[in-house]
Formats: structure tokens, C-alpha cells, sequence
């Protein structure tokens, strides 16, 4: 015993200093069970393929001779990667070694004896609480038909079929669908079960000895059960009048069960399709590789997601009003009806990782300061926009950590003020902004080794491209300045924004230039 | 900014008024208000030229209009619908003044244009494309902020030929505002060819001639000086 306990403390501790055991372990944890992970989806693709061939061969070995090495293939191949598949689950599920070292420095702390019994027990309950999971209840089945000697196990072919569940997150949301509604299956079932036992025996009772069809138990409690479900093979059917009275109760409560049965279920899709809406969602924002979020659906809400729509942007609504939400779906917009200021719907999204800016366009200033706190909790880096509605808030967003305040009003102030001494102008302006006459403003960046690097202003000869300079925005240890209009013999740096205007089409013309020319270099550089 | 005999009637002195209001001359500036609450705000901010009247009530409406001559009237109330019945009633009254109303949507800009609103501002959009810019493109919206209101030394100018001035008669791409004047030149009006605002980049070699509008940026100074030449120099 002792040898044993010293050996599986050493073990645990090995391991637990082991990075490589971590990687590798961490590397099949991903594979098997992380839906995050890239190559996940081909590992499953596999299997499918595999359960396909699988059951496809099994098939075809019912009536015709099967190759040899196909069969080798089934019997071999399959099962061996079934097997493994099925440990490789058993060891990722579970983080055993941690038992270990946790008893042994209870063990250490309180100074009492190493319990080498009570942490095999705990091992092989943990062990067994996988063991018993559906899944691997689905896994261990599929292994079994590889034993040709025993017919019936041919059966759990099938369970292949199942363990395909596995591998489509569609399934497993339906299972997950079936089992929320646990309660009320057992209590169907078990009527079912009393109904058939007593149908069952009243038949067996009145008729085994009149009816030529009835001769066992097995025989009335099958009948009773086709009855019930509505199905009536007519294989069995009543004969004496006793018999036939009670077959019409039991054809009555049969339709009542079925309804119950299919009430069920439906109720617990409508329960559930929102949520099922919200994973597709979710699964969807997974594929983006950035996105804006947008918290709340205003009227300047569906403005700026039409302007993000119209140039392709990705962007996802938050909003938590039912009638909006289903506005926002009929848009085709991706949206989660969900509250922006809890912050696990924040986790949820991957705000983090993905989110390149927030506009915070919630009815109030009070939730739009609610949802800007919640973010900034998060992540202290993300531009956070947000609307306001009263003078008195400019402080309190920007103390919330508002990059950027936009009103409405502020605008329509100014731009009544512009209105009417320089109407062109502010004309000209609107238009660049809102692309209304196909000119823009851009901001073009200065890459490192583009032909513009180091240059002075005078030498690119933007009036070539129709392009007019407006200025030049710098980052450098005292921050960010904007140089206006700068001199012809201003030389640009690497990291510089040049704020272009000019028709879309030289603007992206003299972009693409740019970073051609400093792919090239680097091309040439190899 | 203004000339001071240039009058501006503002109608609303709402969360739109207010803001339109700060940036004219107390002098020249009357308020119209159909909410009294509003208009104790008005007075508060020391507005002195103010007025209540009831929505509907015409006769003292056209009271205002006829004491005074407006070169401007905005339609800023917070509704709407309030803005639109304002901007028909005085376009009943007055053909000729220049309204310009706000509103939120384009459904009331519709409107709004029907009703008889030379100038319709969309505060929304205008929002939208602000917020659309300042996360696609953030260094635009921070140049274009601080050409347009931050830099109080840079100013966008329309700038009219003057007769026999130097300008007139020579073409678009003989002339450089930059080296000579440290301006940008924008766009231009060209009587020639219709009253169209015709953006420079487009590529067209424009002939200048008189009356036709330059639309400048540059530093204040500079565009004094280049005023100044035009109407100088020969």
C-alpha cells in the first residue's frame, strides 16, 4: 500500500510540473470538446466519416460477401479509433492528478495520514461520473459491434448512428431541448407504462384463452401498447365484447397521451428557440473576425446599421426589447436580446477579443453611463461612443469613459450656425460624410517601405491621383497633433495619416498603391 | 458671425433651440416658444426677445413676422409634427423667408421639403454618419472636427470672384492656391455650367469667370489676404 501511495503522489506531482503533459492534454481537450477551437471541426468531420463508412459496410455485409480488408478496416481500424476516442474523453474530463495533490496537502496541512483509499475512491467516482454521462454511455455501445461472435450486438450499430449526435451542435440543442423537459417525460412515461401494464393484463385476462392471437403476456402487453400509441398493427385484435368495451378506453387515453406527448415537446421548443436563436448567433459572431458592437435600437441605431450594412462592416445589436428585437431580425441584423449592462453577456459575445468599438444608443443617458461602466469594467482599451441626450451628461459619460460624445443636438447647433453664412460649405461637408456625390474623406496610413515613406508632400504629387491633402495626422511622444494643411517640404513618417479627399475611386486607388508598394519591398526584401 | 442687422427668428427653444441659439447674437436673435416651461429656460439663459404663442394662433405669428425683417427662420422644436405645421403656416404667410427646420427622419424631411423648408436638417443622419466615421474612420472625424469648429484659426470660406480680378479668365489647373495663399481649394460653383457645387477632385479644368464660388480652406489670415488680392489686384 505504501508503494502504491508514494507512487501516485510522485505521479500527480510529475505530472503537474509537466508543461508538455498540459499541452498535450489541453491540445486533445480542444480537439474533443472546445467548439472555439479551429481544427475541431475537421476531427469531427472525420468521425462522421468514419461512422458513415462504418454503418454503411455493416449494411452491406447482410447479404453480400464483404472485402477483405474493408472488413479489416471495420473491425480494426474503426474500433481501435472508436477506443481511443473513447479514453482520450475519459482523461480530458476530468483533471485527476488535482485530487491527488489536493488530499496530499490537506494530508501535509493538518498533519494526518495520507488517505490512499479515500483518493482511489474519489478517482474512480469522478471516473464513473463520465462513465455514466449519455454520451459515453452512446461512445462505449458504438465500440461493442466489433464483436462479431454475439448477433444482438449488431444492434448497437445504431449507436453509431447516435454518436454522429455528438458531432452536430443542431442535435445536441435538440437533445438539450428533449432532456429540459425531463419532469414531464417521466410522468408521460409512466403513465404510459400503467396504462399498458393494465390493458395488458385485463386482455391476457378476458382473452388468452378465447383468442387465438393472445398466448402469452409479452403478446397482450404488446397489443396493449400498439393500441395505445394510436399505431393498431390489427395482428392482435379483441374479440369478445368485455374486451372490445375496454379497448375503446384505451384508444381514448391513447389519443390523450399522444397529445400530451406532442404538447410537450412543442412547448419546450418555444421555450427554448430563443435561446436556440441565440447560439446560432453566437455561433456566427465566432466566425467574425471583428465586429462593432451596438447596445440598444434607436431610430440612429438603424441609421448607423444601414451605413455599416451598406459598406459591409460587421456589427451586432444588443437590444433587449422584445418588439425591437424581432424588428432587428426581420432587418436580417445580427442581434442577442440581452441586457448590455450584465457582463456576461459581454463574455459572451467575446467583447474582448473581437469588439474593435461600442456605440452606446440605449433610450437614457442613464443606461447609455449603465453600459459604458460595464465595458470599461471589462476592457479598458475598446473606443466606447455613445449618444447623449442632456447637457448635464457630458461630464458623467466621459467620467464613465466615454471616448466620444455624440448629440444631436450639439450637431444641429453647429450646423444651423454654418448654415446659413456658408451653406455650400456645409453642403460639401454633409456630402463627404455621407457619400451622397461619391466623394470621400479617408484617412490613408503611411506603411513602412511605401513608396510615400520619407517622403516630402511636394514629391507624391497627390494632384496626380485627384486627390487633395487636408492634413496630417501624427503620433509621436506628445501624443497625437494634426497638422492642417501642412508645408511642401513636410516629410512623412512611417505611422503618419494622411487625410485625403477625393472621389472613392482615387482615394482607393491611391491606397491599394501604397500598400502595394510596401509589399513589394518586403517581397524583395525575402 | 453675423452682420448685425441680419435677424434670425428661432421657433423652439427645446433641447434643439437651445443649442442653435448659443451660437447666434442675443441682439439679432427672437424666440418663438409654444411651451411656457421653455420659455422660462429662454429667459433664464438671458434671451430677451422672446415670445409665447399658442399652436394655431396665426394672428400673433404674423404680428412677429410683420414687426420685423428675418433673414432666417429655423423650425427646432423637439416634435416634429409641431415643426412641419410651423414651416407651412409662415410659407402661407411669406413665400420668400428662408425657413430651416429640423428634423429626425427622413420621413419628416420629406415632409418638411413639402411643407416649403429650404433647408432641411437631418440630425440623425448627420449623428449616424459621425458615429459611422468616428469608429471606421476616427482620424477623418477628428481632422474634419477640428477644421470645422476645434481650430478657431481655420476657417471654410465660399469665396465669390469678383469682376476683373485676377482670378478670372484662367483655368483651375494654372492656378496654386497653396503655394501662393497656403489654401486648399475644395470645390467650385461654376456659373457656367448650371449652379452645381462641383468638387476639384473631380478632374474638370474649370475656366474661372466672375461670380463663380470658391470654396477654400485654409488658415483665417490666409483667406483675409487672398480676399483681399481678388478684389485688389488686377
Amino acid at each position: 500500500m505504501n508503494k502504491l501511495t508514494s507512487l501516485l503522489i510522485n505521479l500527480a506531482f510529475f505530472l503537474e510540473g509537466s508543461t508538455r503533459y498540459k499541452k498535450i492534454k489541453q491540445f486533445f481537450y480542444n480537439l474533443l470538446e472546445n467548439e472555439h477551437y479551429k481544427y475541431k471541426k475537421y476531427f469531427d468531420y472525420m468521425m462522421m466519416f468514419i461512422i458513415i463508412s462504418s454503418i454503411t459496410i455493416i449494411i452491406e455485409e447482410v447479404d453480400h460477401p464483404i472485402y477483405y480488408w474493408l472488413n479489416i478496416y471495420d473491425i480494426y481500424i474503426v474500433t481501435t479509433i472508436f477506443i481511443a476516442e473513447y479514453l482520450l474523453r475519459l482523461w480530458v474530463s476530468d483533471d485527476r492528478r488535482k485530487i491527488v495533490i489536493e488530499e496530499f496537502e490537506n494530508s501535509v496541512f493538518l498533519g494526518t495520514q495520507f488517505n490512499t483509499k479515500r483518493v482511489l475512491k474519489r478517482i474512480w467516482l469522478s471516473i464513473k461520473d463520465y462513465i455514466l454521462s449519455p454520451f459515453a454511455i452512446i461512445d462505449l455501445l458504438a465500440i461493442l459491434p466489433a464483436y462479431r461472435e454475439i448477433r444482438i450486438l449488431r444492434i448497437f450499430v445504431l449507436f453509431r448512428a447516435f454518436k454522429m449526435f455528438r458531432y452536430s451542435k443542431n442535435t445536441i440543442q435538440f437533445l438539450e431541448v428533449i432532456t429540459s423537459k425531463k419532469t414531464e417525460l417521466t410522468i408521460l412515461f409512466l403513465l404510459v407504462l400503467f396504462i399498458v401494464f393494465i390493458s395488458g393484463v385485463s386482455l391476457y385476462v378476458f382473452e388468452a384463452k378465447t383468442n387465438p392471437n393472445v398466448h402469452t403476456l409479452l403478446d397482450a402487453f404488446y397489443w396493449a401498447f400498439v393500441t395505445i400509441s394510436t399505431v393498431g398493427y390489427g395482428d392482435i385484435t379483441p374479440q369478445s365484447n368485455e374486451a372490445r368495451v375496454f379497448t375503446i378506453i384505451i384508444i381514448l387515453s391513447g389519443l390523450g397521451l399522444i397529445s400530451f406527448f406532442t404538447s410537450i415537446i412543442v412547448s419546450s421548443f418555444t421555450e427554448k428557440i430563443d435561446e436556440i436563436k441565440e447560439a446560432k448567433t453566437l455561433t456566427k459572431i465566432d466566425r467574425l473576425s471583428y465586429y462593432y458592437l451596438i447596445c440598444g435600437y434607436s431610430h440612429l441605431a438603424e441609421l448607423l446599421a444601414q451605413k455599416l450594412k451598406n459598406e459591409k462592416k460587421p456589427f451586432v445589436i444588443l437590444e433587449n426589447d422584445p418588439d425591437k428585437f424581432e424588428e432587428i431580425q426581420k432587418r436580417g441584423y445580427l442581434c442577442i436580446k440581452e441586457d448590455a449592462s450584465k457582463k456576461e453577456v459581454l463574455e459572451k459575445i467575446q467583447l474582448k477579443e473581437k469588439v474593435k468599438a461600442v456605440v452606446c444608443l440605449a433610450q437614457d443617458d442613464i443606461h447609455n453611463i449603465f453600459i459604458a461602466l460595464n465595458i470599461r469594467s471589462i476592457s479598458k482599451s475598446i473606443p466606447i461612443i455613445s449618444r447623449t441626450f442632456s447637457k448635464n451628461s457630458y461630464k458623467k459619460l466621459e467620467l464613465a469613459g466615454v471616448d466620444y460624445i455624440v448629440s444631436p443636438y450639439q450637431t444641429a447647433g453647429l450646423m444651423a450656425s454654418k448654415i446659413i453664412t456658408q451653406p455650400i460649405a456645409v453642403e460639401a461637408i454633409s456630402d463627404i460624410l455621407s457619400k451622397k456625390k461619391n466623394a470621400v474623406c479617408d484617412e490613408v496610413e503611411v506603411l513602412k517601405n511605401s513608396f510615400i515613406e520619407n517622403k516630402r508632400i511636394k514629391d507624391i504629387e497627390l494632384d496626380k491621383y485627384k486627390l487633395i491633402l487636408l492634413g496630417v495626422r501624427r503620433i509621436d511622444e506628445n501624443g497625437k497633433k494634426f497638422y492642417f494643411n501642412p508645408k511642401d517640404d513636410f516629410v512623412l513618417k512611417e505611422g503618419d495619416l494622411l487625410i485625403i479627399m477625393g472621389y472613392s475611386i482615387s482615394v482607393s486607388y491611391f491606397k491599394s498603391l501604397v500598400i502595394e508598394s510596401s509589399l513589394k519591398y518586403a517581397r524583395f526584401r525575402k | 458671425m453675423q452682420d448685425s442687422e441680419n435677424n434670425i427668428l428661432l421657433i423652439g427653444y427645446g433641447r434643439y433651440g437651445e443649442k442653435i441659439a448659443r451660437f447666434f447674437n442675443k441682439e439679432n436673435l427672437y424666440i418663438v416658444e409654444i411651451n411656457e416651461k421653455n420659455l422660462q429656460r429662454a429667459r433664464h439663459d438671458k434671451f430677451e426677445k422672446i415670445f409665447l404663442i399658442e399652436v394655431g394662433d396665426d394672428e400673433t405669428l404674423l404680428q412677429i413676422l410683420s414687426q420685423k425683417k428675418f433673414d432666417y427662420i429655423f423650425c427646432a422644436l423637439d416634435n416634429e409634427e409641431e415643426n412641419v405645421f410651423f414651416t407651412i403656416t409662415i410659407k402661407t404667410f411669406e413665400k420668400n423667408i428662408k425657413i430651416i427646420a429640423i428634423c429626425e427622419s427622413k420621413e419628416s424631411e420629406r415632409k418638411l421639403k413639402l411643407a416649403g423648408a429650404d433647408k432641411v436638417i437631418d440630425t440623425m443622419e448627420g449623428s449616424a454618419s459621425k458615429i459611422f466615421h468616428l469608429i471606421e474612420k476616427p482620424a477623418v472625424m477628428e481632422a474634419i472636427e477640428e477644421i470645422l469648429f476645434e481650430d478657431e484659426d481655420i476657417d471654410i470660406r465660399e469665396v465669390e470672384i469678383p469682376k476683373n480680378s485676377f482670378l478670372e479668365g484662367k483655368y483651375i489647373k494654372d492656378i496654386d492656391l497653396k503655394k501662393d495663399y497656403n489654401l486648399i481649394l475644395i470645390g467650385i460653383i461654376d456659373k457656367e455650367r448650371g449652379n452645381n457645387f462641383v468638387f476639384i477632385t473631380k478632374g474638370i479644368n474649370h475656366k474661372i469667370d466672375a461670380e463663380d464660388i470658391l470654396l477654400i480652406i485654409g488658415y483665417k489670415e490666409d483667406i483675409k489676404r487672398f480676399i483681399r488680392d481678388l478684389k485688389e489686384r488686377e
